[in-house]
């Protein structure tokens, strides 16, 4: 039986490992491009061999992976009902600050747990202004530097387990996670299995929810009857709609067929680079990303542990092999929900729709940021958890006895 | 600019050879799920079996060789707003010298050899069968012929494109024959150059739009009923069940080609497996052998404008995802022929065939699937045959050209 006690983490990937990188991006094959394509037919040319020559003369690996074991990581064993033991991977950092609020990051699809760095410093912080929180922060089963399931079926309910299980064992009976995209759809499933009794409250910043129907919500539905008339949600829901029909390519493929994608995403780093590069720019709000950020968040699939196929089968088991849509088995609950509303995000929702997903007792908007609202407005984020979970807050003093304050 | 039909030689450089051994050496398997089969997507064991038949043993200069016995050429052809395009054709002339000219055009992810098997078929000159002198070619962006530089090269670009392939060989008359982007293409054709110059087509795949109530009113009135028919609902579940199941490939290629071309591009693995699904999922039985399946991704590898360039076709036919593939064409009385193929993964209730033009010939065979031309030569050159046959419902469409000696 594996260890299940927690083991400091220390990433070193192998000589060989970086050996075999270099070879790759030595051989490496560029397409053509139509004249004047700029990003109408995805990442451009330009960009993506400027990218691969700062990878192989300039990006330095272990300078960016020296950076990240700064970061207090651990790894410990994480049994999942008729899934075995997942050995996951987490950073785990404490505040001064006793009472401080356990709360899980979750990330999604094509992020990592390393979204979260940016906010540690400002959620542990010790400020008698804002509560502190404890933060964890795991790779995905699958992602970053977890194991991956190994067997079909490993979907909503599953992902929540992990959550609640890693929690727990690191004494956090009750907490409150915050969610990010994708991990949207997997704290649906968290609150639906452990909400009020160890999630006490979450947040999202891309709350989505299926169409108000008559019977389901009565209120929302006729005031979406007037959404004609009112510009802002128009404009939102037409948005949507374009979103629906040019980017949505990655989530079909990868909810229907995500080994065929997996091979050319774990043979080519240059594919590797253009499939996630892609979204880190479309999905994000006029983030100035530098090179260096772009090519640590795509070495970090690169290198992962289970590889860069695994982590797309997450939208297969989600969907049921694109049969039904994320939420499935998952309905409205009344554990406290808080949302956050970035411009750029890609689904914008009008805004009484997200009354369908939970108890909303926070709402806030932003003027800047994305889809990786932590990554790209840290101390926004941070403040509207800041605000939700503080004095005057309404999820202040959630979770027993830690209310973010000595 | 070539006026005149350059002779073809396949050969390719001893460096891509060199290069595509040192990838296939360097390769970076995934992992997979247990029991996983085909329901991810390709298999790994499958995979990787092709990947090291690719590197220890298939032989391309063999390949290259058997490929060279076909008469090969390149020609010139300038299409309106986008310059002259080099375009490579097989082009096998019956010995009857009144065979009929007829224009083979593949699909995705098809590529001009699809016609091989039939081409000793169709060129034959018996008395009791029609002959067809063979026009096949690379698309613009496929295997040898050169791709367009510009956006916005569409349904029209490419039917303008092949009509002056078949005028420059000297047919102002011709037929068609074409599955998958093949029939798509068949449609502008028929459109631009329809009774004029195309005097009358076949499709191995034939769809077109969802009936609408104003488009076609008994087969819309017919859909409304799918939840109470049986019949209709069956046939209609293999179309069903490929949009919900079959369409990645589709979606990402009618929204961010060049994305997905990186991959394409640089990884002979990712290349063969984003293929071979497609070369497997389509076909009726058909026992692919290694050497087939290799030859087949290997000129995609080996294509002229690389493999990303293909992908585009997609964007450009449907705008980017905004609309169908048949944007700005309608039903046309051009004379079409249709064979039903049961592994057809996208099959339609048969009378929707008749939305797509005038159809005067009809049959269905009980083998062979998507790519008909390949599985199954001797049944749809057998169609064919009939119907430009003396007996048949196109004989002797083409001016002086009926097929007979």
């Amino acid at each position: 039986m594996a260890a299940a006690q927690e083991q400091p983490f220390t990433l070193a990937v192998p000589d060989a490992d970086l050996t075999l990188l270099r070879n790759k991006l030595d051989l490496v094959r560029f397409p053509d491009e139509l004249d004047g394509a700029a990003w109408d037919y995805g990442a451009p040319l330009s960009d993506i061999k400027r990218l691969v020559a700062r990878w192989k003369d300039g990006f330095d690996w272990r300078k960016a992976e020296a950076e990240i074991n700064k970061l207090p990581m651990f790894t410990r064993d994480i049994e999942v009902d008729g899934f075995g033991t997942l050995n996951i991977h987490y950073v785990h950092q404490k505040s001064q600050v006793k009472n401080a609020i356990p709360l899980l990051f979750v990330h999604g699809w094509p992020g990592d747990f390393l979204e979260a760095r940016k906010l540690l410093p400002i959620l542990t912080s010790n400020d008698p202004d804002h509560p502190s929180f404890h933060v964890v922060a795991l790779s995905l089963p699958g992602f970053g530097f977890s194991e991956a399931p190994k067997k079909p079926g490993f979907a909503g309910p599953q992902y929540a387990q992990v959550f609640n299980k890693l929690m727990l064992a690191l004494g956090y009976e009750e907490y409150a996670p915050p969610l990010e995209p994708n991990a949207f759809q997997l704290g649906v499933h968290a609150v639906h299995h452990y909400g009020h009794k160890h999630v006490k409250a979450w947040h999202s910043n891309m709350p989505m929810s299926g169409r108000p129907t008559l019977f389901s919500h009565p209120l929302i539905y006729l005031e979406a009857l007037t959404l004609p008339f009112n510009k802002t949600a128009s404009a939102q829901l037409e948005q949507a709609k374009k979103w629906s029909i040019k980017g949505r390519g990655y989530y079909l493929q990868q909810s229907t067929r995500p080994q065929t994608l997996g091979y050319s995403l774990a043979d080519s780093p240059v594919g590797l680079l253009a499939w996630i590069y892609e979204k880190l720019v479309e999905w994000s709000d006029n983030y100035p990303w530098t090179d260096d950020e772009v090519l640590e968040w795509i070495s970090i699939y690169w290198f992962s542990r289970a590889g860069p196929a695994a982590a797309g089968r997450i939208y297969y088991e989600m969907t049921g092999g694109n049969s039904h849509d994320v939420f499935e088995g998952t309905k409205w609950t009344s554990v406290p929900l808080g949302v956050s509303y970035f411009p750029g995000e890609l689904v914008r929702l009008p805004k009484g729709w997200a009354h369908m997903i939970g108890k909303l007792v926070f709402e806030s908007e932003h003027d800047k940021g994305g889809h990786f609202a932590a990554f790209e407005q840290p101390e926004k984020l941070a403040g509207d958890l800041r605000k939700m979970f503080g004095k005057g807050g309404p999820a202040h003093g959630v979770v027993l006895g830690k209310n973010g304050y000595d | 600019m070539s006026t005149w039909a350059k002779p073809f030689t396949l050969d390719v450089p001893d460096a891509d050879l060199e290069l595509l051994k040192k990838k296939l050496e360097l390769v970076r398997f995934p992992d997979e799920l247990q029991n996983a089969d085909w329901q991810y997507g390709v298999p790994l064991a499958d995979i990787k079996r092709l990947t090291a038949h690719w590197r220890d043993s298939f032989d391309w200069r063999k390949t290259e060789a058997e490929i060279n016995k076909l008469p090969q050429f390149t020609t010139d052809i300038e299409v309106d707003g986008f310059g002259t395009l080099n375009v490579h054709y097989v082009h096998q002339k019956s010995s009857v010298q009144n065979a009929v000219p007829l224009l083979f055009v593949h699909g995705w992810p098809g590529h001009f050899l699809e016609v091989r098997k039939l081409l000793p078929l169709l060129t034959a000159a018996t008395p009791d069968n029609p002959s067809f002198h063979v026009v096949a070619p690379s698309l613009p962006g496929f295997g040898f012929s050169e791709a367009p530089s510009k956006p916005g090269f569409a349904g029209y670009q490419y039917a303008e494109l092949l009509h002056k392939v078949m005028l420059f060989l000297g047919y102002e008359e011709y037929v068609y024959q074409g599955g998958d982007l093949g029939h798509v293409l068949g449609v502008y054709l028929a459109n631009a150059y329809g009774h004029k110059h195309l005097k009358a087509w076949h499709s191995n795949m034939p769809f077109y739009r969802t009936p609408s109530l104003l488009s076609n009113p008994l087969l819309f009135l017919e859909l409304l009923t799918l939840p109470f028919n049986k019949v209709l609902s069956e046939q209609l579940s293999a179309a069903t069940h490929f949009r919900k199941k079959g369409m990645g490939y589709f979606q990402v290629q009618a929204t961010t080609p060049q994305t997905l071309g990186y991959s394409l591009a640089d990884s002979p693995v990712g290349l063969l497996a984003w293929i071979y699904e497609k070369l497997y999922k389509a076909v009726h039985n058909y026992p692919w052998t290694d050497d087939e399946v290799i030859e087949w991704i290997s000129i995609y590898w080996f294509s002229r404008p690389g493999p990303a360039a293909n992908v585009r076709i997609y964007y450009e036919l449907t705008g980017g995802n905004a609309h169908d593939m048949f944007e700005g064409t309608q039903w046309t009385s051009v004379p079409l022929g249709v064979s039903f193929f049961p592994g057809e993964p996208v099959r339609l209730p048969k009378s929707w065939a008749h939305m797509i033009g005038k159809v005067v010939f009809q049959s269905e065979h009980n083998a062979g699937g998507h790519f008909a031309a390949f599985e199954q030569p001797e049944k749809l050159a057998s169609d064919l045959r009939t119907m430009f046959g003396r007996e048949g419902p196109a004989y002797n469409v083409v001016t002086g050209k009926d097929g007979y000696a």
